[in-house]
């Protein structure tokens, strides 16, 4: 699925009685049961946004794997994804969550702890070697006690940038902010230079900023938050400071991922930190800004950020096993192969990026751009803590933007996400 | 000779054994109700019974939860989000509330007639009415935005120099909320205000004239006390509408509750807290229930006023 932070507008009263209606984890623990039985039924197939631009290749991919296997039926289902969370808890609440989903790791994370997902470290503990080990580790939550989902696809990408906008407000173009020291000091000349509302930074740190950054985000055993320490306070004072020089908008400290990339193709940020897809969406949306952007390494003090998808199996499948053996072939290394061939992805099976496909550059800008992303993907981790929540998100941009503009202290601001962040821990 | 027995409709159901037949069917009212008992059990009552029994657990989505007496609300009183939600929310009332009573009595005194072009204005104002909150937040967005229409032509005419932040300051944000419910409400109450003038006696106004009263003193002495009741009614729906905000905060705010969280609304609050994987859905009824006692004590007050008012 493709990030795009959005919310879902519920009826307020009907949402809590729907939601309290279908509160009732079984409290089994059954998810730990070791799969057997025949690979046949019907198993439903979650994915989120992916029927406009993939049809063919997921219609032939159903095909392939019930012909595979006889006697099965793959109902795939592929919903927008704004509010995916939202539509997963309906599902969730109501015991209908379909038999295989495509998920992200805070999401699996969430309904690993309610005991909705299989746990593959007990059923399927020999898949691990069909991943990249850091894709495998990805959704295993040591807090749980067990691996939830086959890692599917990665992204990551390269940074952004703006060459005219930087050379209308005095940012040497030939030398490309690659660190933050670098960022902020050229946020700082764009301040100095341009005062009619552009900018190099568009959004205010999330997580995974902090975790480039070089802050611990939790203790080993990922039971604890550990952002708020001495780093962390380092790094929003420096977001702060940009502020206080005019270096962010206000509207900056409100906007979403959306909002930054739409700022970015208005010409109004400097910086845009992208996705291998990026390229490809500026020259269809935003043609002129395309023409003058300049991309560079990801900004980064440590290893480069990474997301990752992957595909959890409802530990209460009619069709575990059928479910699981699906599951396992749309992730096997020749069908994420195939979908990465089509898509602006990485490919998470083992030995999948040492294809030709992501080590040839046959001169374009997008094969450029793929081959370096692809590097980026080899030594690239995921920062984003599994345990870290959707709310937790926004609970931390709100006090980050608190502190911003001074009306918190920094400190405090981080002491409190952390507090938020560890009390919505499944407990 | 002729005699002639007036049969009353009682004694015409004893002599067609019509008491028995009627004792038999006692549950024919019951029946006709049923439909709307049925959508009123559903929809409002059950989900009111299950948020006052979620309201005192530690009920999450996907966890049933344990009774935890008043701890919910304890929290509440010690949560800077919660605080921040009550006072948006009744700035809403307090600013929105007189708006709305005042501004479409006088929209209704202007465009109160028959010629062809107050109809014109009539349905221009109605307009906003009929499209949904979404979309006029939309198109208000477009407009306030840093890089919107307004910022745009400020900046044209050489009013600024920097955009106006109108959805990132927390004040101007608020106001905004504030214009597009008022925008959105105009036409809907000016059509009831309408509705209440035409029930006026046209001799009182004649008989103003006579006195010598302008259009002015007219307005001020025989509109106004005409529709003193349907006033009292739309400062009801109003303040209702107003404390339950949603849609325009929510658009405007690009469904984030402003910079900081700073414009979050009760209504908001407990969207976000009572949807999502992560819901908290024992803490949303709790919030729910603190708006459900307020808005309740909000409606009893303007009763009582209003039946003091009518006393008087």
């Amino acid at each position: 699925m493709f990030r795009q932070p959005a919310r879902f507008v519920l009826p307020v009263v009907a949402a809590l009685a729907l939601g309290a209606c279908g509160v009732g984890g079984s409290g089994s623990d059954d998810t730990t049961a070791t799969v057997s039985g025949e690979i046949k039924g019907e198993i439903t197939f979650q994915t989120w946004n992916l029927k406009g631009g993939y049809e063919e290749y997921f219609t032939g991919l159903v095909t392939a794997f019930q012909t595979a296997n006889p006697g099965t039926t793959v109902t795939w289902i592929d919903q927008p994804p704004e509010g995916y969370q939202d539509k997963l808890s309906a599902d969730a609440a109501a015991g209908s969550l379909p038999d295989v989903v495509d998920i992200g790791p805070e999401a699996a994370f969430t309904l690993a702890g309610a005991g909705m997902l299989l746990d593959l470290s007990k059923t399927d503990p020999d898949a691990a070697k069909d991943y990249l080990p850091k894709a495998w580790d990805a959704n295993h939550f040591p807090s749980l006690g067990g691996t939830y989902a086959y890692p599917w696809y990665l992204n990551t990408g390269p940074s952004f940038f703006n060459t005219a906008l930087l050379d209308k407000c005095g940012v040497d173009k030939a030398a490309l902010p690659t660190t933050f020291d670098a960022l902020f000091t050229a946020g700082q000349t764009m301040a100095s230079k341009c005062k009619s509302g552009e900018t190099m930074v568009g959004r205010l740190p999330a997580i995974e900023t902090f975790g480039a950054y070089g802050v611990p985000l939790m203790n080993a055993e990922g039971t604890t938050f550990t952002f708020n320490d001495a780093k962390g306070v380092e790094l929003v004072t420096r977001y702060k400071q940009l502020f206080e020089a005019g270096g962010l908008t206000e509207a900056t400290l409100n906007e979403l991922q959306t909002g930054e990339v739409d700022a970015f193709k208005a010409g109004q940020v400097g910086w845009l930190p992208g996705s291998s897809y990026t390229l490809k969406d500026l020259k269809s949306t935003a043609p002129k800004i395309a023409e003058t952007v300049a991309i560079s390494p990801q900004i980064t003090n440590d290893k480069p950020n990474m997301y990752i998808e992957s595909l959890a199996v409802n530990a209460k499948s009619k069709n575990t096993a059928t479910a699981v053996a699906f599951a396992k072939f749309a992730t096997n290394r020749e069908n994420q192969l195939g979908f990465s061939s089509k898509a602006a992805i990485f490919p998470s099976a083992a030995g999948a990026l040492e294809d030709a496909y992501f080590t040839t550059d046959d001169g374009t800008p997008e094969a450029k751009l793929r081959v370096e992303s692809a590097k980026a993907v080899s030594e690239a981790i995921v920062y984003w803590p599994a345990a870290f929540s959707s709310k937790s998100v926004d609970f931390m941009r709100e006090q980050i933007a608190l502190a911003v503009l001074g009306k918190k202290d920094v400190q405090a601001a981080l002491d409190e996400s952390v507090k938020y962040a560890q009390d919505n821990l499944p407990k | 000779m002729t005699t002639t027995t007036t049969i009353t409709p009682s004694r015409a159901g004893q002599a067609r054994g019509g008491a028995d037949r009627t004792h038999d069917r006692w549950w024919a009212p019951w029946l006709f109700l049923a439909p709307a008992l049925l959508i009123v059990a559903v929809f409002v009552l059950f989900p009111f019974v299950n948020t006052l029994a979620l309201s005192v657990t530690d009920a999450t989505l996907l966890k049933p939860g344990q009774f935890i007496g008043v701890d919910n609300f304890v929290r509440l009183a010690g949560d800077e989000r919660f605080r921040t939600a009550m006072v948006n929310s009744m700035l809403y009332v307090v600013c929105v509330v007189p708006v709305m009573i005042a501004a479409p009595l006088a929209l209704a005194a202007l465009v109160n007639g028959t010629t062809r072009i107050l109809g014109f204005f009539r349905t221009a104002y109605y307009l906003p009415v009929v499209m949904s909150s979404v979309i006029v937040g939309l198109i208000w967005t477009n407009l306030l935005d840093t890089r919107g229409l307004i910022n745009q032509l400020l900046g044209w005419l050489g009013v600024i120099n920097e955009p106006i932040g109108f959805l990132s300051d927390r004040w101007l944000t608020l106001i905004s909320a504030m214009v597009v419910t008022v925008w959105t409400g105009l036409g809907y109450y000016m059509v009831i205000y309408l509705a209440a003038m035409a029930n006026i006696d046209r001799s009182l106004y004649e008989a103003a004239a006579m006195d010598g009263a302008g259009p002015f003193r007219q307005f001020r002495h025989v509109t106004v006390p005409g529709v003193r009741a349907t006033s009292a009614l739309i400062g009801l729906f109003s303040s209702v509408s107003a404390f339950r905000v949603f849609g325009e905060v929510y658009v405007l705010t690009g469904g984030t509750g402003g910079t900081g969280g700073q414009n979050i609304t009760v209504t908001m609050l407990i969207q976000q807290e009572g949807t999502g994987l992560q819901a908290q859905t024992g803490y949303a009824g709790a919030i729910s229930m603190v708006m459900f006692v307020l808005l309740g004590g909000l409606l009893a007050a303007q009763l009582w006023f209003q039946n003091r008012g009518g006393d008087k």
